[in-house]
């Protein structure tokens, strides 16, 4: 029996249209009515400022928008472009509006985008959200450009954050992805990113995109299966961001369990890229590799205390389960201290990611689950963060995840004995 | 009514550009000559065209091929006398080929009598004969045309003492039509010739007739009373005569010049001739459509002359900054192919010799609306010199045959006014008449057929156009159109195979017939019609409902 494509008839039939390009970028979509022409406007933009010559196409996938999101694109599309005795891009600017599947799927619509890469011969692809509202014309090229003009293989993104923004990437990801597979990406889970058509290649290879991390957050996945492949990885600051009202992030939970989940399925998929590296590299990176603003003020952390000891409690039994006797006993201990007294050091949290990561490796228990239970205790270590660094300046705490980067370096062997040790 | 339509002759014309020096030299003195032109008149004729346009053949001292004229009404002694001239104009008619002649209206040459009289004296009779100032800041901000070579549009006269107006070359002063003897003067020399019996002139540099304070000094509306003046004069006198303006400019200017079908009968539509270059080089349909569409209606008696190359450089004026950049990259990446603002090679070289897009883009030429013209030897092949200064480099002799001189003159080579295209590739040798003569698949004969197939179809000269917009981009397809007759034109801008749906539901039930072959090809049904093409393939379709 033939094997079925993914690839809808009518997606293929568009792309036969478009043919070979240099430029992709691709819109990912569900339900962004409100902001989808301002996108597509701002991507064209950036292609006529930039990429007067190159082929390009600009691909809309949906997942099944209730809110006319991709008639949107369309009608957009339809308009002629301004021009005035001349042409404002040499050639035409490819647009493809086509629906990946019924429900949303960031990794469904990569999927996508990466075998319109493939199909299409592109040697430069950017994945833009339509939740991004301050996107700019210079962001679409900054992420194209460092792809097609200087060979890069991916680039992340690079945003300025406020002192409280963006913890648990500080505080988590990029300290954990930096030291487990040696590349200085702070920005590894982002809406918008660069890759190359050798990649998408690469990617679109792989068996995986019905896997529940890949289905929410492939872009890490992306990152990794580049640098696992030796090729070239960097960082394009971008400046601030801000993102739609109407697409407001998912809660703590949600998003821990995207991205850790999707950082751990990464470790257990690609234990052959980090298991033999001992400490990270910086990557190119253009414009500078950190930006905190002074502004902003701490979230409010009225029940965070209160959530963190709950769930050391509740959860005492699958704690037990996952963390080292030691590691739960001084999780427990802390639980117990004087909220105005809590802290949660930096080599504490590292061991206990650490042992979470062995323990999702070893399977102690249905891995989804036990993501969602490091919930309470990222309760605990951001109330701890957020009491210490109340007062601190953008160095001060750029100081701190610098050391708790190191934290994460300096503890590796010891993930790499929990991962290898029999389970027990 | 039958009159009337056979007035219209150039909508049905393709015209051949050519220069006499360039063609054939009858008495061995290096240089063509219309005694030589006249000898060629059957080439001509069996290539299937119904027009000769000839380059400037006046008396003239040559320091720009010939538009700057010292003498009007007379021939450059090395191409013959007027008797020479009268000659071929009978051959040229006796074969159904009209003449069209130069006639630069805007400036003489400074040797022209005209012009030494009038720098004479301040009193003299024809000072106000050209433009004259006693300082050179007037008409500030006017553009400087040739700006390799002058710095500014003012030339000091050292013999009257002040300055005088150029748009051209500074030995190529400009005529003051605000003076109406100069008008009149002008008229006696269109009148000269129409006498003799040339069937419309191609007027040179027209957007510059006349100067103003404060403006461009082009396109000025008093330009226009000239035009028509001069219209009306010919209507009266020498109906069926026509007039074609070089009006180098964006077709919403240059449709000023067809006026209300009362100035120019045709104009050079300039703008679309760089971005059909561009779009197969982009392979993308998107500059032709956007200049076409850019393009305004025009009077019924009027017409678009339309060309690939001259004897000109491939002008970039009607272009973007962005556009200009992409052409010299693409087109004349080395620098000595650069001249002015433009390329100053031939189709064969630009196309890098590749049979497929030269059938291209003159497939394209050839069925888009408006009065094709042809440049001498690209109908071969012909390659160019890009070493030989100014645009010397496309205007070598003709190549004949791969014997000596090309065939073109039996003088010492040393002797010829240019040095022959030797080189392997594009040489005589290897391009020229007589062998591809000899081949019912060359150039020229695949350019026979092709044109013979135009002149078959009146719809390709008079036809509407409608562009279809299939979702691929690197197809350019279009349908054109005169009461039943109906051609569907499809064309692969693009180096790899294409595959293309046409929505032609319009065309519900017709039956494609391929032009060249006759083959039919699948009734167009209601699905979208799928067409298959190879790199730069095309296709030309007669649509017939039976």
């Amino acid at each position: 029996m033939a094997e079925e494509s993914f690839l809808a008839d009518d997606f293929l039939r568009q792309l036969m249209s478009v043919g070979e390009v240099d430029l992709l970028v691709g819109i990912p979509s569900y339900n962004n009515a409100s902001t989808i022409g301002q996108t597509l406007q701002t991507v064209e933009e950036s292609l006529r400022q930039n990429f007067v010559r190159e082929r390009v196409v600009i691909l809309n996938m949906d997942g099944g928008s209730g809110d006319e999101t991709r008639q949107l694109f369309e009608r957009r599309s339809e308009r002629r472009e301004a021009s005035h005795k001349g042409l404002t891009t040499l050639r035409t600017i490819h647009r493809i509006s086509c629906e990946y599947d019924r429900s949303p799927s960031q990794g469904l619509a990569l999927r996508d985008i990466v075998a319109a890469a493939d199909l299409l011969r592109a040697r430069a692809c950017a994945v833009i959200s339509p939740a991004t509202t301050n996107l700019t014309p210079s962001w679409v090229a900054n992420l194209l450009r460092p792809v097609y003009r200087e060979s890069l293989d991916f680039v992340a993104p690079l945003y300025e954050r406020s002192r409280f923004q963006g913890l648990l990437a500080r505080d988590l990801l990029y300290p954990m992805s930096r030291a487990i597979f040696g590349n200085r990406i702070r920005e590894l889970y982002s809406d918008e990113w660069g890759f190359s058509g050798r990649l998408a290649s690469q990617c679109l290879e792989q068996d995986v995109w019905q896997e529940e991390a890949i289905r929410a957050r492939p872009e890490a996945w992306m990152a990794i299966k580049a640098i696992g492949a030796g090729l070239k990885c960097g960082q394009y600051y971008l400046g601030p961001k801000t993102a739609s009202a109407a697409a407001s992030g998912p809660d703590i939970v949600e998003a821990i369990r995207q991205t850790v989940g999707n950082l751990f399925w990464c470790m257990e998929t690609n234990q052959s890229t980090w298991n033999g590296r001992s400490n990270s590299q910086p990557v190119v990176t253009i414009g500078p590799d950190h930006e905190l603003s002074s502004d902003g003020v701490p979230p409010s952390q009225e029940k965070t205390f209160d959530l963190f000891r709950s769930g050391v409690n509740e959860l005492e039994p699958i704690l037990a389960s996952i963390l080292a006797k030691d590691t739960h006993a001084q999780i427990k201990a802390i639980a117990l201290t004087d909220r105005a007294k809590f802290h949660f050091a930096g080599e504490l949290w590292v061991k206990t990611l650490y042992e979470f990561a062995a323990s999702y490796h070893h399977a102690v228990l249905n891995r989804d689950h036990l993501v969602q239970a490091l919930v309470p205790l990222y309760r605990g270590r951001l109330y701890s963060f957020l009491q210490e660094h109340a007062n601190s300046s953008p160095d001060e705490m750029e100081g701190q995840s610098e050391m708790l980067c190191q934290e994460f370096e300096r503890q590796k062997p010891y993930l790499l004995e929990r991962w290898t040790a029999k389970r027990e | 009514m039958l009159l009337q339509d056979e007035n219209l002759w150039y909508k049905d014309a393709v015209i051949y550009q050519l220069h006499v020096r360039t063609y054939c030299d009858s008495n061995g003195d290096g240089i063509g000559d219309f005694r030589g032109l006249t000898s060629k008149l059957d080439y001509l004729q069996e290539l299937g065209i119904n027009a000769i346009w000839l380059l400037p053949f006046y008396p003239s001292p040559l320091r720009d091929d010939g538009y700057d004229i010292a003498d009007y009404t007379s021939v450059h002694p090395s191409y013959g006398t007027l008797q020479d001239f009268k000659d071929f104009l009978v051959a040229a008619h006796n074969r159904r080929l009209r003449v069209i002649t130069e006639m630069v209206v805007n400036h003489t040459s400074d040797q022209h009598p005209w012009f030494q009289e009038s720098r004479s004296s301040r009193e003299n009779a024809k000072r106000d004969w050209y433009v004259w100032s006693d300082t050179d800041t007037r008409y500030q901000g006017v553009r400087i045309i040739f700006i390799d070579t002058e710095m500014s549009n003012w030339a000091w006269d050292p013999i009257s003492k002040s300055y005088y107006w150029h748009r051209f070359f500074g030995h190529q002063p400009d005529l003051n039509y605000d003076n109406p003897a100069v008008r009149e003067a002008m008229w006696e020399v269109m009148k000269f010739w129409l006498d003799i019996g040339v069937d419309g002139f191609r007027l040179d540099a027209v957007p510059y007739l006349i100067e103003r304070d404060g403006t461009s000094c082009e396109n000025l509306p008093e330009t226009h009373e000239v035009i028509r003046e001069f219209r009306k004069r010919i209507d009266l006198a020498y109906p069926g005569k026509m007039l074609l303006a070089e009006a180098n400019q964006w077709p919403a200017d240059v449709r000023a010049y067809f006026g209300n079908g009362d100035e120019f009968h045709m104009a050079f539509h300039f703008p679309l001739m760089p971005r059909m270059f561009m779009a197969v080089k982009l392979e993308d349909r998107k500059p032709i459509i956007e200049i076409l569409e850019q393009t305004p209606q025009i009077p019924d008696t009027c017409q678009w002359c339309i060309f690939l190359r001259n004897h000109d450089e491939l002008t970039l004026e009607m272009v973007t900054d962005i556009e200009r950049d992409y052409m010299y990259d693409e087109y004349a990446v080395d620098k000595s192919m650069r001249i002015n603002l433009g390329i100053r090679r031939r189709l064969a070289p630009m196309m890098e010799n590749d049979r497929r897009r030269v059938e291209l883009l003159t497939g394209l030429l050839l069925s888009m609306p408006g009065t094709p013209i042809i440049y001498y030897g690209d109908e071969i092949g012909m390659g160019d010199n890009v070493y030989l200064g100014d645009r010397n480099g496309v205007r070598t002799p003709m190549q004949w045959s791969g014997g000596w001189n090309a065939g073109f003159s039996t003088a010492d080579p040393e002797r010829l006014y240019s040095p022959l295209i030797s080189n392997p590739v594009y040489g005589y040798q290897a391009i020229n008449v007589d062998s591809q003569r000899r081949s019912a698949h060359s150039l020229l004969s695949w350019t026979k057929s092709v044109i013979q197939t135009r002149n078959a179809f009146k719809v390709f000269s008079r036809g509407s156009i409608e562009f279809l917009n299939p979702s691929n981009h690197r197809v350019l397809a279009y349908v054109r159109r005169l009461g039943e007759e109906k051609v569907l034109i499809v064309n692969n801008l693009s180096s790899s195979a294409q595959a293309v749906e046409l929505n032609l539901q319009m065309y519900k039930r017709h039956i494609p017939i391929e032009m060249f072959g006759r083959n039919l090809f699948p009734r167009i049904g209601d699905l979208p019609y799928l067409l298959t093409l190879g790199p730069y393939q095309f296709y030309w379709f007669r649509l017939r409902r039976i």
